[in-house]
């Protein structure tokens, strides 16, 4: 894509997020969630196959209709309110309407459905936007709203969302729909929290973007998206194997690594909150998501796979990736705690 | 504490920055060392704990443990020197900090004062562990091994990190000297019941209980030595340790829900020697006599009386030290005949007299022979079980017979009659093998002269 329209692209994404960010009149939030939603569409289609035209078309419907919904709930607000102004939303079924049109953009369950195939179909940078960037505006419109969520809606679906995310990538190869379901299921650990303390929301997408963006970017530097290629990387860089054995415990939320602070304080404010059993339903359905990263690292780290060349080292010319911040992020997504 | 700490924090850049040649020198120079520092920690105060921060804090029942962890990590990097000396020297860098890492854990867990504190760090030593034990493990079934002890380990303890959220919240803090003070009386309803399960499972399946027990024998065998070391000896005694630390808490209820955990223990621990007599692989033999006799420790916390305190403590410290060494000495056979089946070396005494004597004092501490501190640990477990049921002491001498049985049998098989023929020429006794032995032996000797330091808090 030429250098000036991807620059145009690229800040139409940026503005329109933001504009979702920094409004309070909802008409503009859902201008800014069209901006958004329209840019990304050309992203999502950089490589020009049909599987990414059907990805692409696939995130098309689903936003569109997310935002269509979301129009409807502010419009009942704006019946029973008469503001535009984004507050405690009064009426509890603009409410709900809003938080199911919120959580289809975010790829809740029983919403998800289009996350991990909309990953499958685009390349690994824009798989990397779709699943860092684009959650940030629907979850600070959450955020805003959150004193009028029904609580019970928004369990039930981060429940169903954990156990989807957990149970959906078991029988994955390919790394990026096991990063879409991993996504899914960080989705649901946020949603839950949100009606208790918005703050550890941010908590958790704060450290999930970070983890996210270091596991895609160590993936975007040997190109691969399958286990089978990620397996053949401790010929090439072993030194990123041991980065990717870190990163994925991390995200699968072990002890004493930066992923387990999401875990941990959601669970102190579940409980606070006098609910026992969902966080530890929670808890160890998260074991799920844990047992496929460590697959993950078992063929890539751990062991060594049988591979096409008999050296020790591949024989390869001087390293041209730009690996940009990777270090930094790497480090604050393994050692904050 | 941090005399401990930073020292063990600083053996990372030690590995890294040395000489080729000087690696093993140095970290186990250094471990020695830190060992020794930690041994201060062994004078307590009698009526009270020594209280080195806000975060750290070592009471009679910590020091041994802690001593034990730091005199185990010399000993940890003198056993692997062995097999390590083949692999590209990142890779043997990488292994010792393994180790250290774990180290680092290990002592934070013990000393630790708040209970989330311990909390984290006792999850944290599953990782190093996991990492040794799949990526230095010698069989393509150490992977499976890998993942029954990580999801064991973790099933068990997300519960308990609800739980203790839960007392924070109820008890204002969990600093556990001060919750010491404002204990109340855990009434039975099963709310509480499960409030007490989620507390202790995480032990439970850490010590191991027997119908828990699955990961252990996998996680042991598959391991290289110095993961089997530290597994035995170290990190079943976090179990004990958390289980002796946390039932102050779980009062009177205790009394209650520990019947099925005691016929499990019981029962379990007659099985699993039972099980001893009829292996073939000397490691699971070792492995599952570790079953065995963490049962003991078990029971011993769940009647919770000044004896079985006493006797659970010196137990672990006398356990940890036994096990490690027998798989020790099961790693020189392994290394010389790239085998664990025991049948395979036999005779040994002929050939390698000086380990004979290794495998004898091995073989006499495990059945718990006067006057070493097994002995002390068995025998307190078994007199206080008796107060507790008078029926217990059938099912505790059996076991006892058993335990003599099966370290006899390993005993006998690998050492005495005739050599098998195809091991005539291996190679003999290296100095740093005996060496590796009488550490081991020394402290377990010397101990029996003066238990005290051992015998836990409440003596």
């Amino acid at each position: 894509m030429k250098p000036p329209i991807l620059i145009i692209i690229m800040a139409t994404i940026m503005t329109g997020t933001m504009i979702v960010m920094l409004s309070s009149h909802w008409l503009l939030i859902w201008i800014g969630f069209e901006m958004n939603m329209l840019a990304i569409i050309p992203i999502l289609m950089k490589k020009y196959n049909p599987r990414a035209m059907e990805a692409s078309t696939k995130y098309f419907l689903t936003q569109a209709t997310a935002s269509m919904l979301l129009m409807m709930g502010v419009t009942i607000n704006l019946l029973y309110s008469g503001q535009w102004v984004i507050s405690k939303i009064s009426n509890p079924i603009a409410s709900i309407m809003m938080t199911t049109a919120l959580t289809m953009k975010l790829g809740l369950s029983p919403f998800h459905f289009w996350v991990p195939e909309v990953t499958q179909g685009i390349t690994l940078m824009s798989g990397m936007i779709l699943l860092t960037w684009q959650k940030i505006a629907p979850m600070s419109i959450l955020y805003q709203i959150s004193p009028s969520i029904n609580t019970n809606l928004l369990m039930l679906m981060a429940l169903t969302s954990v156990l989807v995310g957990g149970w959906g990538g078991l029988n994955q190869t390919q790394l990026r729909k096991i990063m879409a379901y991993s996504s899914i299921a960080h989705m649901g650990w946020m949603a839950a929290i949100i009606t208790y303390n918005p703050t550890m929301m941010v908590l958790n997408l704060t450290l999930y973007i970070l983890m996210t963006l270091s596991t895609f970017m160590l993936f975007m530097l040997n190109s691969s998206t399958t286990t089978l290629s990620l397996s053949h990387m401790w010929n090439k860089f072993p030194l990123i194997t041991s980065m990717i054995l870190i990163l994925m415990l991390s995200l699968g939320g072990l002890p004493p690594l930066s992923g387990f602070i999401p875990k941990w304080m959601i669970i102190q404010e579940l409980t606070k909150n006098n609910m026992i059993i969902i966080p530890t339903l929670m808890a160890i359905t998260a074991l799920l998501n844990l047992y496929f990263y460590l697959r993950l690292t078992y063929s890539t780290a751990l062991t060594m796979f049988p591979s096409t060349n008999n050296m020790k080292m591949k024989w390869q010319f001087e390293y041209t990736k730009k690996a940009t911040l990777l270090p930094p992020l790497i480090i604050t997504s393994t050692m904050l705690l | 504490m941090l005399k401990i700490i930073i020292p063990t924090i600083m053996l990372i850049p030690l590995t890294w920055m040395s000489k080729p040649n000087m690696i093993w020198i140095n970290t186990t120079t250094y471990g020695l060392l830190i060992s020794l520092i930690s041994l201060f920690y062994l004078n307590q105060p009698s009526d009270n704990t020594l209280n080195s921060s806000l975060m750290f804090f070592s009471d009679s029942l910590s020091a041994p443990l802690l001593a034990l962890t730091t005199w185990l990590l010399p000993l940890m990097l003198m056993a692997s020197q062995h097999h390590l000396s083949k692999e590209p020297l990142t890779r043997k860098k990488l292994y010792i900090s393994m180790l250290i890492l774990l180290q680092l854990f290990l002592i934070m867990t013990f000393t630790a004062s708040e209970l989330i504190f311990f909390y984290i760090l006792f999850e944290a030593t599953l990782i190093p562990t996991l990492i040794i034990i799949t990526r230095w493990g010698n069989q393509t079934e150490r992977l499976n091994a890998g993942l029954y002890f990580l999801f064991y380990t973790l099933m068990g303890s997300l519960p308990l990190l609800v739980a203790l959220l839960y007392i924070h919240n109820f008890m204002g803090s969990l600093n556990f000297l001060m919750i010491q003070y404002w204990i109340q009386p855990l009434p039975n309803s099963w709310s509480n019941i499960f409030l007490w399960l989620a507390c202790m499972m995480a032990f439970m399946v850490k010590m191991p209980l027997y119908g828990l027990h699955l990961w252990l024998p996998k996680a042991h065998v598959e391991a290289p030595i110095a993961g089997s070391m530290v597994l035995a000896a170290v990190l079943l005694k976090l179990g004990g340790y958390g289980m002796m630390r946390i039932t102050t808490l779980l009062n009177p209820l205790t009394n209650f829900m520990a019947y099925p955990f005691m016929m499990l223990s019981l029962w379990g621990m007659i099985m699993t020697s039972s099980i001893c007599l009829r292996q073939t692989d000397l490691k699971s033999l070792i492995a599952y006599s570790s079953v065995s006799h963490m049962a003991l420790v078990i029971v011993a916390v769940l009647i919770q009386t000044p004896w079985s305190y006493m006797g659970a403590t010196a137990l672990m410290i006398a356990h940890g030290l036994t096990s490690s060494m027998l798989f020790c000495l099961a790693n020189s056979n392994y290394e010389r005949i790239h085998s664990r089946t025991m049948i395979l070396a036999r005779g040994l005494q002929t050939l390698l007299p000086l380990m004979a004597a290794w495998w004898l004092l091995a073989s006499l501490t495990n059945l718990a022979l006067p006057p070493t501190i097994n002995l002390i640990g068995e025998l307190f477990v078994v007199m206080s079980s008796f107060s507790w049921s008078n029926i217990t002491i059938i099912l505790m001498g059996i076991n006892i017979i058993i335990t003599a049985l099966y370290s006899l049998y390993m005993l006998i098989t690998t050492q005495r009659g005739k050599y098998s023929h195809h091991i005539k020429n291996i190679k003999p006794s290296f100095t740093r093998e005996n060496a590796l032995m009488t550490l081991h032996l020394l402290p377990l000797l010397l101990l029996s002269l003066n238990p005290k330091i051992i015998l836990g808090p409440i003596y």
